[in-house]
């Protein structure tokens, strides 16, 4: 009998001392509890996720984590395109030869040479899976890559494409792998490694938990001055925050889907302690609302019900209480800053009076007890779907769905992973959803394509009347050659989509940064997805 | 004993292919076509017929539904799950990892959460209506009562940030382990350590109990008979408990960052990442029906009667 008792007990303590034995991590990590005290030359940021495959010739991968590795051959500035792995290019006068010049004595992080030959060997196996890249147009206008000489590369195009220049300084797809990381010569199945030759080496990757960057002592542009960046996995806002107050994590920004982890109170009080500073990127971005026009089911593929739904929300509101300031309201999808996008739009301003009457004009008639409206005994309702990472999404959220209460439209709101969101999107299973523009380097081409994508914003856009002269003027647009012609069209399509109201612009947005409080140089590039850390120094 | 577990796994084995079936159907329930979800999941911009094609080919989509199911079952035998749609490393490379760090803050949170339940139990059991019985039950009510999610929050504050004393997150060091093992425990601890408690409770005015006393034992193997008695619901309830913290571990491995298998599972979920789901599913599938099966045994083993029976 105690024999047994005693069997049960060994059985008990052979599971605790299992359970001992799997604490043993793997190896000795370094302690990242002390990094407060003893870090000075690193960064450690917290990221919602792993940075996953980091091919760049894939989208997969994170971009901030991909912007820090590898480079494309120009660069994309305010003050336009720069050399950058390309010191000079020229340019055939048919407007289809672009002849590069390339910077000498690069290296690759495994020591590989950068010339005229890796050059060639990438694109071409960007080009040997040109469908993944429909999205960008030059990827269907490469007829032939040549390495003429060892720093110089011919690209020959099918026909001129103005924003080919654009497209090649883009963080995906045309950036630059050592030769030695493909896969039979190729890249599109996966890649034997990461090496590119940016400011940032890869060093080490544990999948979701950290990756670790460590300073290229061989950049062509001279080593930077943080010696190394973690990107450390904290998928929850609430323990972010603690980890920055605690010191473990000491630098965090607005991811590449636009989520801020940290919502403003919580960067306020981190700025209060006098241990961090707040730095805001100029306005990037639109953040908005975008309506499936083409869900027919939806009161949201109706004109009249998206043009209140835009005139029911006070936007200045959001911006002074909701963004505490830190973002501009704005009324169109492009803020006039953007290229093209100086046109003169209908103007629709906050009015809960003007929301009733369109939809009372479109047979919305109030509920009995003047509450959710109804047409044809179908009420009123909508689904608005956030992004669950981002702190400020949620909040406006909960502001509209009381904003368009007023006007007797009913709004469920629905917090989910921003990989869901993009596949509502893709799916067209979606009444409203947040989005924002591709953000200046971008705008608009990029998101204008976007509009004919199955993937980005084909449901917002296909449910129209005007939907194939918004299309054939998008394709128009992008293989136009006269600046003239491109400039009506842009107002065009613009017009178009602002008078469908498919597109219901909130706040003008920007990239932010939490950083160190004696951290310098924090600054931004021209696309909202990855940072200058080469530039930053304590 | 021996043949009773010999016959115990081999009843087990017809279940494991239902669930297998089961897993594999359900999947393919799906209303998406799995080559669109696997060219979505790779964020590839535009998706053309052509690519779906292509995809469907490449993946075996054309071969009729139960080849497709035999393949996957003989591959998932050698524990080969296919690859990830997502990212296309293959699907063990990727849950096996966040399996084992799973495996692990289960086995610990199980392994605290039944020495301390036994531990409360029996002491409240002997004491009971006593204020310790009564402020033990308290605490564990209130404990119990807390979201876990806030519970996290407040430790880490206090112990982390405050004290200094711990890390937040991660799983970089034994010290990482103490505040998730200590969230998860606290509410299954409040409700096991009831159960012990209540079977001692009804065991101590069995007649054996009395007639141990008359004739004389010593009070400590007294204890230990009841306790032995007692522990058949309770072994059953501690066995299921490591599959159920094994499936339940998302919200706490979210606040904690920890790269478990609740997070994997949810991240695939949402990026429709079939075969990471359908091992998800048959992991934790095989998890109860093995530790069911194990349960069952350490009864046969507690109690000769049940071997009988059988």
């Amino acid at each position: 009998m105690n024999k047994r008792v005693a069997n049960v007990l060994v059985f008990m303590l052979s599971i605790m001392l299992l359970a001992g034995c799997g604490q043993t991590p793997g190896t000795g990590q370094t302690d990242t509890g002390s990094a407060k005290n003893e870090v000075k030359s690193e960064l450690i940021y917290a990221s919602a996720k792993d940075i996953n495959d980091m091919n760049p010739h894939l989208y997969t991968g994170s971009m901030p984590a991909q912007g820090m590795v590898y480079e494309s051959l120009v660069e994309n500035t305010v003050d336009g395109i720069k050399p950058l792995l390309a010191e000079s290019w020229d340019i055939a006068g048919d407007g289809k030869t672009y002849t590069f010049h390339l910077r000498k004595g690069v290296k690759f992080h495994d020591g590989e040479p950068f010339n005229a030959e890796a050059v060639v060997q990438n694109i071409t196996a960007v080009q040997s899976n040109a469908e993944k890249h429909s999205w960008i147009k030059l990827s269907a206008k490469i007829k032939s890559v040549e390495a003429v000489d060892e720093y110089t590369v011919k690209l020959t195009l099918s026909e001129p494409y103005y924003l080919a220049l654009v497209e090649l300084s883009m963080t995906r797809p045309y950036v630059f792998l050592s030769p030695k990381d493909f896969k039979d010569g190729r890249t599109k199945d996966g890649v034997n490694g990461y090496h590119g030759t940016g400011p940032y080496k890869l060093t080490e990757h544990k999948v979701d938990q950290y990756a670790t960057f460590t300073a290229n002592e061989d950049y062509w542009g001279g080593a930077p001055s943080i010696r190394q960046i973690t990107a450390k996995v904290l998928p929850a806002g609430e323990t972010t925050l603690l980890a920055l107050q605690k010191g473990e994590v000491n630098f965090v920004f607005t991811d590449d889907r636009g989520a801020d982890s940290i919502d403003v109170a919580a960067m306020r009080q981190l700025v209060d302690s006098g241990d961090y500073q707040l730095v805001r990127s100029a306005a990037m971005n639109t953040k908005m609302i975008v309506a499936n026009s083409s869900k027919a089911d939806s009161p949201a593929s109706e004109t009249a019900v998206r043009e209140a739904f835009w005139h029911a929300i006070d936007r200045e509101t959001i911006s002074s209480v909701i963004s505490d300031g830190t973002e501009t309201a704005a009324f169109a999808l492009f803020s006039s800053n953007v290229n093209y996008a100086n046109v003169s739009l209908k103007e629709r301003a906050y009015d809960v009076g003007k929301a009733g009457d369109l939809l009372e004009s479109a047979g919305w008639k109030p509920g009995n007890d003047g509450g959710i409206r109804s047409k044809g005994g179908k009420p009123l309702s909508m689904k608005l779907y956030y992004d669950s990472n981002s702190s400020s999404q949620k909040i406006q959220a909960e502001f509209i769905q009381d904003a368009v209460k007023e006007v007797g439209m009913q709004l469920e709101i629905i917090g989910e992973e921003s990989a869901s969101i993009a596949n509502r999107r893709a799916t067209g299973d979606y009444d409203l959803l947040f989005n924002q523009t591709w953000g200046l380097a971008y705008d608009p081409q990029s998101t204008i394509t976007a509009f004919t994508s199955e993937s980005a914003y084909k449901h917002t856009t296909s449910g129209i009347a005007q939907k194939e002269e918004l299309y054939s003027k998008i394709n128009d647009v992008m293989v136009s050659t006269d600046e003239e012609s491109r400039k009506v069209l842009y107002a065009d399509i613009m017009r178009i989509v602002h008078d469908e109201a498919v597109f219901i612009p909130l706040t003008n947005g920007s990239v932010t940064v939490i950083a160190p409080k004696n951290l310098q140089g924090v600054s931004f590039k021209q696309t909202q997805y990855e940072l200058p850390f080469e530039q930053m120094k304590f | 004993m021996g043949l009773y577990m010999v016959k115990k796994l081999i009843l087990s084995i017809p279940l494991l292919f239902v669930i297998s079936f089961l897993t594999f159907i359900l999947i393919n329930l799906s209303p998406m076509d799995p080559a669109e979800v696997v060219l979505r999941a790779q964020e590839v911009p535009q998706i053309t017929e052509e690519l779906i094609a292509q995809t469907r080919e490449a993946l075996g989509l054309n071969k009729p539904f139960l080849n497709q199911y035999t393949d996957w079952l003989l591959a998932c035998l050698q524990l080969d799950f296919g690859d990830s749609y997502v990212t296309g490393e293959s699907v063990w490379s990727l849950i096996g990892p966040a399996f084992l760090n799973t495996l692990k803050l289960t086995l610990v949170s199980s392994a605290a959460i039944i020495v301390l339940s036994i531990v409360l139990g029996v002491n409240c059991a002997l004491r009971e209506g006593t204020l310790v019985d009564q402020s033990i039950r308290g605490m564990s009510f209130l404990l119990t009562a807390l979201p876990s999610y806030w519970l996290a929050s407040i430790m880490i504050w206090y112990f982390s940030v405050k004290l200094d004393l711990l890390p937040t997150s991660g799983m970089e060091s034994y010290a990482s382990y103490i505040l998730p093992v200590t969230v998860i425990s606290v509410g299954y601890i409040g409700i096991y350590f009831r159960n012990v408690r209540s079977s001692m409770l009804n065991q101590l005015n069995e007649d054996y109990v009395l007639y141990g006393r008359a004739s004389g034992l010593s009070e400590k193997k007294i204890t230990l008979h009841i306790l032995r008695n007692s522990l058949q619901v309770a072994v059953s309830i501690f066995c299921m408990s490591i599959p159920i913290i094994l499936g339940s571990t998302v919200v706490i491995e979210n606040v904690f960052a920890w790269p478990g298998l609740g997070r994997l599972s949810v991240k695939s979920i949402l990026s429709r990442d079939f075969p990471i789901i359908q091992a998800y599913v048959l992991i934790l599938a095989v998890a109860f029906v093995l530790f069911n099966t194990v349960s069952d045994i350490i009864n046969a083993a507690l109690n000769p009667k049940l071997r009988k029976e059988f």
